[in-house]
C-alpha cells in the first residue's frame, strides 16, 4: 500500500516528463539551430547540444526574409475581425436555437449542421468565384468572409445557452426585460466560459490557417504570418537554410508562447467553468 | 509599425499624385516569382525590383515570391482565373507550351513588333537551346531569365579516400556505377555514405529522368508537337532501369524518395560523394561547401544530351493595355545583358544571353570559378526541356510511377508502361482536338 | 424525427409544426428568431450553400482545359473517373487509415494527458505548457520542421536513432512509411489542443462520484474505467468531432512535406481535390470529388453530432 502510493506517482511523473521531452524535443532543436551557424548543413547540426559560438546571422536573414511585423498585424487582423464578428452571430443564433420556438426549427438547425464539414478548404474552388465576385480578391476580408458564420459556434451556444436554468429570464422577463437585454445582461455573462472556449477554437484555427489565405491572397502586403513563413521554407530547385527556417519559426511562435505562459491559469479556469464539457 | 508607416506613405504619395497637375500615370503592376534554392534569391530578386522602380517613375512593380514552379503556375493560374493575373511571371521554361495552350499567356510578338525587331533578332543573343522553349508555334512567349542544366557535384576528397583521380569525373553510366560502388561506406547492412545520390521530388525527378533517357539516346516528349511523350521506350526504360538498379542491385543510393533539400544537406554533411543537381544550385553549394568539391557532364550512357531548366519571363492575359506595356517595360529591363549577368554570378544559372559572357565582370567570374565554365560548357549538349499540353500531369505521370520504382514497390518495365498509359489518358483530349481530329 | 423525415416533410411542404400555431397567439419570436438567423444564414448561404451547389452542377460537366474547350454536359461520368481513378482511391483509403491513426491516438493521449496533469502544480503546468505549444504554430511551420526531423540520415529522428544504433527507414520517402509519418505529426500537433478540453471535463467531474467510489473499495483503474470516463462521455463527443473535423480538413503538412507523394502515398482527399482542380484543371472531376467528399463527411458529422446531443441531453 505504502509502495503503491509513492511509486505509483514517481512512475507516472517520470513517465510524463519523458513524454513532454520528447513532445519539446522539435521546439528544443529549432531554438537549438536557430541561433546554428552553418545554416546549410553539417553531419551534427541535429544534435540537441550548443557544440557552437551562437550566431544572430539566422535571424538577421529572416528578417530580411519577410515583413514579420506586417504579418503578425495582418494575422492578427484576421483572427480578431473573425472572432468578433463570430461572437455576434453565434450567440444570436445559438440564442434563437435555444430558447425561441418557431417553424423549421429543427430543420434549419441541421442545415446550419452542414456547414461543420464543409470547411472553406474544401469548396475552395467555388469559394474563390465567390470571393472575387464579392470583390474581395487579395483582401483581408476575404481571408475572413467566409468564417462569419459559424456552425460549430452556434452549437455550441445552444448548448451552454440550454445549460442555463431558466429561471434567471424568466425573472427578468417578469420585469418587462426585452429579449436583447436578457441576452446581454442574463444569459451572455453565464455563458462567457463557452465563449471564451469558442475563442480559444476559433484563434486557434485561424491562426493556423494556411491553404485559404494562400489562394486569396497576392499581394505581400496582406500575407498572413503562415503564408509569410512558407514562402521562406521553400525552395524549388534545392537547398534548404535551416537555420534561418528555424530562427523564423522561432519568430512566430515567440509571442505565442509568451502570451500562452502568462495566461495559461486563466485558459484552464475558463474552460473548468465553460459549458464545454459538450 | 509597418502597416502605419506603409498607410502614411500611401496618403501622402495619393496626395502628392491629385496635388501634381502633371498627368503621369504610374502603372502599377504584379510580378510573380519563384524562388528555386533558397531565400537568399528571393531577397535578391526583391532588391532588384526595388532598384528598378528607383530608376524609373512610369512603373511601379510589387513583387509577389510565390514558392515553388510548380505552385507560382498554380497561383498565376488561379489569379487569372480570379480577374486579377499577374502581369509579368517568372515561369519554369518549359510551361509555356501548356500555357499557351490554357489562353493564359500573352504572344511577345506585337512587343517586338512595337520595337521593330524580329524574333529570329531578339532571340539572336539568346543561346539557342532555350529557343525552343521560348516560342511555341513560332511565336515568341517567353523571354529567358535564368536557365540551368544537371550537373554531376563530387565531393573530390572522397574521391580521393576511395582511390579514384578527382580530375576524372565518371563521364559514363558504367564509370558512375563503378565509383558510386567504391565510394559508398557500409558499416555491416548499415551504410554510412551513399556514393550517389538524386532528389526524388515532384518537379526535380522528371526533370533529371529527362536528362537520364537524354543521355540514353531519348527524347522524352515530341518538341513539335505537346501531344506525344515518350515513356514507354527503350531509351527510358533504360534510365528507369539504371535509377533501380542504382538503389536495389548496386546499393549505392538510398531507397526512397529524398527532395533536393536532403540531397543537398547529405552532400554538405558528408554522407553523399556524389550528387546529380541543377547548376542552379551552384553559387549555393560553393558558398555551403565545407570541403573541397568538383562539379562534372551529367554522365552519357549513349550520347551526352541534357534539358535545360530554368525560367522565363511570361505575360499574362487579361490585363489592361497600359499593364501591358509597363509589364514589357519591366521584362525588357530585367531580361537586360547587365541583370542576367548579375544574377547569373549571383545564382549559379547560366545568363540566357551570349552577350552577359562577353562583360569583363563575367570574364574574370568564370576565370576565379571554373565551376561555372563547366556548367557553361554543357550548353553545347543542351536540348529544350519537355514541354507539352498538362505539363505537370503528364510529368507526375511519369514521376508518380518513378518513386514507386525507388520505393521499391514496382520494376522499372511495369512503370513506365503504366507513365506512358497515364499520360496518354492526360493527353487524350488534347490529341482528339489535333492529331486525331479528321475531317 | 430523422432527418430524412424532416427533410421530406419540408420539400413536401407538410408543416412541420401543428397549424395551432396560426390559432394561437403566435409568438413574437417567430420573426425575431429568422432575424437572428438572417446574419448567419447569410454568411452560409455565400460561403457553404452557393459553392455546394456549384460544385454540383460543376460536377455534371466537363470542360477541357484549354482556350478552345468547350464545357459539355456528361451526366454522371465525372464520377465514374473519380471512382474509377486509383489516386482517389488512395486518398480514400489514405483517409481511412488517417482517421484510424489519428483521432483514436489523439483523443487517447489526451485524455491520458489531462489525468497526468490535471492538478495545478508548477511542474504541471510546465508540462500542460509543452503539450499544448505545438498547436500554436502554424501547420506549415510545423511540416517544415518535421521536413528536417525526418531528413534521412541528418536529421534529428536519425541522428538520435543512430547513437542508439537503429537506422530507420526514409520516413516521408518511402511509401509504406510516408504516411504514419504524417499521422506523427499530426497526433504530435493536436493531443495538446485536445488535452485542454480533457482537463476542463475532468474538473468538472463530480467529486462526491468519485469519493463514493473510493469508499467502496474501487482502485484508480476501476474509478477511472466506472466513474471518470462516464462523466466525461460528452468531452469525448466533442473531442473526437473536432478531431474528425481536423482529420478530414487539415492538409497543410501534405502540401508542405509531401505533396500527396511518394506515389499518391500521403495523397488525402482534400489535397486529391486541391490537385486535381489546380494543377489539372479538371473542374468537374474536382467537383464530383468534392460532392462524393462532402457526403462522406455529412454522414460522418451527423453521427458524431447525434452522440454529442445524446450526452448533453443525457447530463441536462
Amino acid at each position: 500500500m505504502r509502495l503503491d502510493r509513492h511509486v505509483g506517482p514517481a512512475l507516472i511523473a517520470a513517465a510524463v516528463a519523458t513524454i513532454a521531452f520528447v513532445w519539446a524535443t522539435p521546439f528544443l532543436w529549432t531554438l537549438v539551430a536557430a541561433f546554428r551557424p552553418e545554416s546549410a548543413g553539417s553531419a551534427d547540426m541535429a544534435s540537441l547540444l550548443p557544440d557552437f559560438t551562437p550566431t544572430l546571422a539566422n535571424f538577421r536573414l529572416a528578417f530580411e526574409s519577410g515583413d514579420f511585423g506586417l504579418y503578425y498585424v495582418n494575422t492578427i487582423i484576421v483572427v480578431v475581425g473573425v472572432l468578433g464578428v463570430q461572437l455576434v452571430t453565434i450567440s444570436l443564433a445559438g440564442y434563437a436555437f435555444a430558447r425561441l420556438e418557431f417553424p423549421g426549427r429543427d430543420v434549419l438547425f441541421y442545415v446550419f449542421l452542414v456547414q461543420l464539414m464543409l470547411v472553406p478548404s474544401a469548396l475552395i474552388v467555388p469559394n474563390l468565384r465567390t470571393t472575387v465576385d464579392l470583390g474581395l480578391y487579395d483582401t483581408l476580408a476575404g481571408v475572413m468572409a467566409p468564417y462569419f458564420a459559424s456552425a460549430f459556434g452556434t452549437f455550441l451556444m445552444r448548448q451552454t445557452f440550454r445549460g442555463i436554468p431558466r429561471d434567471f429570464e424568466e425573472a427578468a422577463a417578469i420585469d418587462g426585460a426585452p429579449w436583447w437585454a436578457i441576452v446581454w445582461h442574463v444569459l451572455l455573462p453565464m455563458a462567457r466560459p463557452g465563449l471564451i472556449a469558442f475563442a480559444i477554437v476559433s484563434v486557434t484555427a485561424h491562426w493556423n490557417e494556411f491553404l485559404w489565405p494562400l489562394m486569396v491572397i497576392n499581394d505581400p502586403a496582406n500575407h498572413t504570418l503562415t503564408i509569410g513563413l512558407a514562402t521562406f521554407t521553400k525552395g524549388a530547385e534545392g537547398a534548404k537554410e535551416w537555420g534561418v527556417l528555424a530562427a523564423g519559426t522561432l519568430l512566430v511562435m515567440a509571442p505565442l508562447a509568451i502570451v500562452f505562459v502568462a495566461f495559461q491559469r486563466r485558459f484552464v479556469e475558463s474552460f473548468v467553468f465553460s459549458g464545454i464539457k459538450g | 509599425m509597418h502597416v502605419i508607416r506603409r498607410l502614411g506613405a500611401g496618403a501622402l504619395a495619393a496626395a502628392l499624385v491629385l496635388a501634381s497637375s502633371a498627368a503621369w500615370a504610374q502603372t502599377k503592376i504584379e510580378f510573380f516569382f519563384p524562388v528555386p534554392v533558397e531565400g537568399k534569391l528571393a531577397r535578391e530578386m526583391t532588391r532588384l525590383v526595388k532598384q528598378f522602380n528607383d530608376s524609373q517613375k512610369d512603373v511601379e512593380v510589387t513583387a509577389v515570391y510565390t514558392g515553388s514552379y510548380d505552385e507560382t503556375k498554380l497561383k498565376a493560374q488561379a489569379a487569372a482565373k480570379a480577374g486579377k493575373p499577374p502581369s509579368v511571371v517568372l515561369m519554369s521554361a518549359n510551361f509555356n507550351v501548356d500555357l499557351k495552350l490554357a489562353g493564359d499567356i500573352l504572344s511577345l510578338e506585337p512587343f517586338l513588333a512595337a520595337e521593330g525587331t524580329t524574333r529570329e533578332k531578339f532571340l539572336g543573343d539568346f543561346w539557342p537551346a532555350l529557343h525552343a522553349n521560348a516560342t511555341v508555334d513560332g511565336e515568341l512567349y517567353g523571354v529567358p531569365f535564368h536557365n540551368s542544366t544537371p550537373l554531376l557535384y563530387i565531393n573530390t576528397t572522397h574521391f580521393k579516400e576511395a582511390g579514384l583521380d578527382p580530375a576524372k569525373p565518371p563521364r559514363t553510366w558504367a564509370e558512375l556505377v563503378d565509383a558510386a560502388k567504391k565510394l559508398t561506406k557500409r558499416d555491416g547492412e548499415k551504410i554510412e555514405r551513399h556514393g550517389f545520390m538524386m532528389p526524388g521530388g515532384y518537379d526535380y525527378l522528371g526533370w533529371l529522368m529527362s536528362a537520364l533517357s537524354m543521355s540514353n539516346g531519348g527524347r522524352y516528349f515530341n518538341e513539335s508537337y505537346g501531344g506525344e511523350v515518350y515513356y514507354d521506350t527503350p531509351s527510358m526504360l533504360g534510365a528507369a532501369r539504371l535509377v533501380e538498379d542504382l538503389v536495389y542491385k548496386h546499393k549505392v543510393m538510398p531507397s526512397g524518395v529524398v527532395e533536393a533539400g536532403g540531397v543537398s544537406t547529405a552532400f554538405f554533411a558528408g554522407k553523399a560523394s556524389m550528387v546529380l543537381l541543377s547548376t542552379g544550385s551552384l553559387s549555393f553549394i560553393r558558398e555551403n561547401m565545407k570541403t573541397p568539391y568538383d562539379v562534372a557532364f551529367v554522365p552519357r550512357n549513349v550520347r551526352n544530351a541534357v534539358p535545360i531548366g530554368g525560367a522565363s519571363l511570361v505575360m499574362f492575359k487579361g490585363q489592361s493595355e497600359a499593364s501591358q506595356q509597363a509589364g514589357w517595360k519591366f521584362v525588357r529591363w530585367l531580361s537586360s545583358t547587365d541583370v542576367l549577368g548579375g544574377w547569373s554570378r549571383f545564382t549559379g544559372y547560366f545568363a540566357p544571353r551570349k552577350s552577359a559572357y562577353d562583360t569583363a565582370e563575367m570574364k574574370e567570374f568564370i576565370t576565379r570559378n571554373p565551376d561555372a565554365k563547366v556548367a557553361l560548357d554543357q550548353l553545347a549538349y543542351a536540348q529544350p526541356w519537355f514541354a507539352t499540353y498538362q505539363t505537370v500531369a503528364v510529368r507526375k505521370a511519369l514521376e508518380d510511377e518513378m518513386q514507386a520504382v525507388m520505393n521499391g514497390k514496382k520494376k522499372a518495365e511495369q512503370a513506365v508502361k503504366d507513365a506512358q498509359r497515364k499520360a496518354d489518358e492526360l493527353l487524350r483530349p488534347y490529341i482528339d482536338q489535333t492529331a486525331l481530329k479528321l475531317p | 424525427m430523422t432527418v430524412d423525415a424532416i427533410i421530406t416533410a419540408d420539400v413536401l411542404d407538410v408543416p412541420s409544426s401543428p397549424a395551432q400555431t396560426v390559432h394561437r397567439r403566435r409568438p413574437p419570436s417567430w420573426g425575431l428568431a429568422y432575424a437572428l438567423l438572417l446574419p448567419s444564414l447569410l454568411g452560409l448561404a455565400a460561403f457553404t450553400y452557393l459553392p455546394v451547389l456549384r460544385v454540383a452542377i460543376d460536377s455534371l460537366y466537363v470542360t477541357p482545359h484549354g482556350a478552345g474547350g468547350v464545357t459539355r454536359f456528361v451526366g454522371l461520368e465525372n464520377f465514374a473517373r473519380v471512382l474509377g481513378d486509383p489516386a482517389f482511391r488512395q486518398a480514400a483509403l489514405n483517409n481511412l487509415v488517417y482517421a484510424a491513426g489519428t483521432v483514436a491516438p489523439s483523443v487517447v493521449l489526451a485524455l491520458a494527458f489531462a489525468l497526468a496533469v490535471r492538478r495545478s502544480t508548477r511542474f504541471n503546468a510546465v508540462v500542460r505548457t509543452i503539450l499544448f505549444f505545438p498547436s500554436l504554430v502554424p501547420l506549415v511551420a510545423a511540416a517544415s520542421l518535421f521536413f528536417f526531423i525526418f531528413l534521412p540520415g541528418v536529421g534529428l529522428l536519425d541522428y538520435y536513432l543512430a547513437k542508439l544504433g537503429v537506422s530507420g527507414p526514409n520516413w516521408i520517402g518511402n511509401t509504406d512509411v510516408a504516411l504514419w509519418s504524417i499521422v506523427g505529426l499530426t497526433v504530435w500537433k493536436n493531443a495538446g489542443y485536445y488535452m485542454l478540453f480533457y482537463i476542463a471535463g475532468l474538473q468538472n467531474v463530480p467529486r462526491d462520484h468519485i469519493e463514493a467510489a473510493t469508499v467502496d473499495g474501487a482502485n484508480a483503474v476501476q474509478r477511472l474505467w466506472y466513474v471518470i470516463l462516464p462523466a466525461l462521455r460528452p468531452t469525448t463527443a466533442f473531442v473526437v468531432t473536432i478531431a474528425l473535423i481536423h482529420m478530414l480538413t487539415a492538409v497543410d503538412h501534405v502540401v508542405v512535406l509531401t505533396k500527396g507523394g511518394p506515389s499518391n502515398a500521403t495523397n488525402l482527399l482534400l489535397f486529391y481535390i486541391f490537385q486535381e482542380a489546380h494543377e489539372n484543371f479538371d473542374t468537374g472531376k474536382a467537383a464530383a470529388a468534392t460532392v462524393i467528399s462532402v457526403a462522406a463527411l455529412l454522414v460522418v458529422s451527423l453521427g458524431s453530432l447525434r452522440g454529442m446531443e445524446a450526452g448533453s441531453r443525457r447530463e441536462a
